[in-house]
């Protein structure tokens, strides 16, 4: 599938970039000779395939003890920042 | 002193006898990277003044008679995507300047135990995007046997700096052969250890599925014992694997005849250089010589194996790199004030073009309407992909293939053409895709003088397998085949 440049635009709001004007074009370009290229998976049928998201190869607990556990820098992590101040969220219209 | 040909068993070695300090060889590491780094620029930031301090520390220790670990005031050198306590850690990118973290990744704190002194934080493509060092934000790092090339990436610093001598060891990280395209380009051995096998605690996610951290040596024994320091269960990992740890450099001399060698068929096709070809099946005949019983094998989907890979890797680089925002840590653009503004003025200033183009890639296979038609279908192909090893793993006990189709290519020659600079991991991907070890290791050199590597890969959790036939290799003098 082509990429255009508008969906390049719709993809860059979705993912918080910013992409100037001069960029969509080649960026439009690119993303459309990568996408046409991964298609090629289309060649092949996966019906009743199982997706593998991870190779799980030996994992013992996901979720660890809830214990206190010293941590090297983990005292330190709120020294530096007592806060984040951001912009605000909510603004006129 | 050249660190080039001194390997960290010979140091340790050397301090034992009393015939060489820890502290003469740190200060002989920066000097050598005042004189050459300037030319290779395999070095981001420096920590001197703890290493020198390091060094003092072991030297007393080792004239007082106390027990030392296995890499006793060895230098090593950290890839910029893992953290350290009180230095700098950018990832190669301007989003993370100046980011100083808190705490220390468990690969360092575990080399630290063994005596390792860390020297340094070393070059890589941004975000580990890439396969020359050419994407990262500060410079592009140079290939130490000719500088007109890349030294392959994203590790290219680690690699550049075991290979002109400016560390002994480093660690890298390896999503798509990260670690073992820079080996195979500089000449070294570098090696990615079984999905999980490794703690990513304190690695900078990239593609959470693909991801593992491993050694950069000259030696394959440097390797195994580097493997043996940092493996092992971390609970500070949820990916972890509760693996028991084999004595990696134990048993690197137990005999290799009889091993079963697969050649993959679909590895030596057109793209792949002639004379990387004739060096290959030279040492392909040595294992034959070794007494290695060499068998043909098919793994019929390799061909999809970098579309699969690329969708993947991006659409989780898409979710990982949405933390980068201005708000915690890094650089923030205020914007116009509001706070969607600033995130995407952050994200604008901070990224480079091809961690955009990865972000808006993955940001796209995973939209409303693609999912399915990419994602998921990547996935499905994973499986598959995966499936080709298991079979081949019921007839043979590891693979043979070329770590990369070429030598080290020129720096500039890829940068324009993204897909063309994705092509050269064809032969590294497939492994991190199943979530296999695999080794690359020198194979002689081109007619350039460039490197050519080696790459073998075994079952999960094989690493002792792997390293042996791969030690036994370097012992026949496969290296200057």
């Amino acid at each position: 599938m082509k990429i255009s440049e508008k969906d390049v635009e719709y993809v860059a709001k979705l993912a918080m970039l910013e992409v100037a004007d001069n960029e969509k074009k080649e960026l439009a370009g690119q993303l459309s000779a990568i996408v046409e290229y991964v298609e090629q998976l289309n060649k092949l049928d996966v019906g009743g395939i199982e997706p593998t998201a991870q190779v799980v190869t030996s994992v013992k607990h996901a979720v660890r003890d809830d214990r206190v556990a010293p941590r090297t820098g983990s005292a330190d992590a709120g020294k530096t920042v007592k806060l984040f101040k951001v912009p605000k969220v909510i603004t006129e219209r | 002193m050249n660190l080039k040909n001194l390997t960290a068993e010979k140091l340790v070695g050397l301090y034992k006898n009393g015939d060489l300090t820890a502290t003469e060889v740190i200060t002989n590491v920066y000097e050598e990277i005042e004189r050459s780094d300037k030319d290779i620029h395999a070095f981001l930031a420096l920590c001197q003044q703890r290493a020198i301090e390091e060094a003092r520390r072991m030297d007393a220790k080792i004239a007082a008679g106390d027990a030392v670990g296995p890499l006793a005031g060895v230098p090593v050198a950290i890839k910029d995507n893992m953290v350290i306590r009180d230095v700098p850690t950018t990832c190669g990118s301007r989003i993370l300047e100046n980011f100083v973290p808190p705490y220390t990744a468990t690969v360092v704190e575990r080399l630290r135990s063994a005596g390792a002194i860390v020297i340094g934080k070393t070059n890589c493509d941004e975000f580990a995007m890439g396969s020359s060092t050419e994407n990262s934000a500060f410079f592009p790092t140079r290939n130490p046997h000719n500088l007109q090339r890349v030294p392959g990436g994203s590790s290219g610093g680690s690699a550049a700096s075991v290979a002109s001598g400016t560390s002994v060891l480093a660690l890298g990280s390896d999503t798509g052969g990260s670690i073992r395209t820079p080996a195979s380009f500089c000449g070294v051995v570098g090696m990615t250890p079984t999905y999980g096998r490794v703690s990513r605690y304190g690695l900078v996610a990239f593609a959470s599925s693909l991801d593992q951290i491993g050694p950069f040596s000259k030696s394959v024994r440097e390797s195994a014992q580097v493997l043996e320091t940092i493996c092992g269960f971390d609970h500070f990992d949820s990916t972890s694997a509760d693996a028991s740890v084999d004595e990696f450099v134990k048993n690197l001399d137990h005999p290799i005849k009889e091993t079963r060698i697969g050649v993959p068929k679909e590895y030596f096709i057109g793209g792949l250089d002639r004379e990387v070809k004739a060096r290959i099946e030279a040492g392909i005949r040595l294992y034959e010589s070794l007494g290695c019983d060499i068998q043909g094998i098919s793994l019929p989907h390799t061909e999809y194996a970098i579309a699969t890979y690329y969708l993947i890797a991006t659409a989780e680089a898409s979710s990982n790199l949405a933390r980068y925002d201005g708000v915690r840590f890094g650089i923030r653009e205020s914007g116009n004030s509001s706070l969607q503004e600033m995130y995407r003025a952050t994200r604008h200033a901070g990224f480079g073009k091809e961690v955009k183009r990865r972000i808006l890639l993955g940001t796209y296979a995973l939209s409303a309407g693609y999912y399915d038609a990419y994602y998921l279908k990547a996935l499905k192909v994973r499986t598959l992909i995966l499936r080709d090893f298991q079979k081949a793993f019921e007839q043979v006990d590891v693979i043979l293939t070329p770590t990369s189709p070429t030598v080290a290519f020129k720096i500039g020659e890829k940068t324009d053409d993204p897909l063309s600079m994705y092509l050269s991991d064809i032969f590294t991907i497939t492994c991190n895709l199943a979530g296999l070890p695999g080794i690359s290791f020198p194979c002689c050199k081109n007619s350039e003088g460039l490197p050519i590597g080696l790459h073998l890969m075994a079952n999960h959790f094989q690493e002792a397998l792997l390293l042996r036939v791969a030690h036994h290799f370097e012992k026949a003098g496969g290296f200057n085949l």
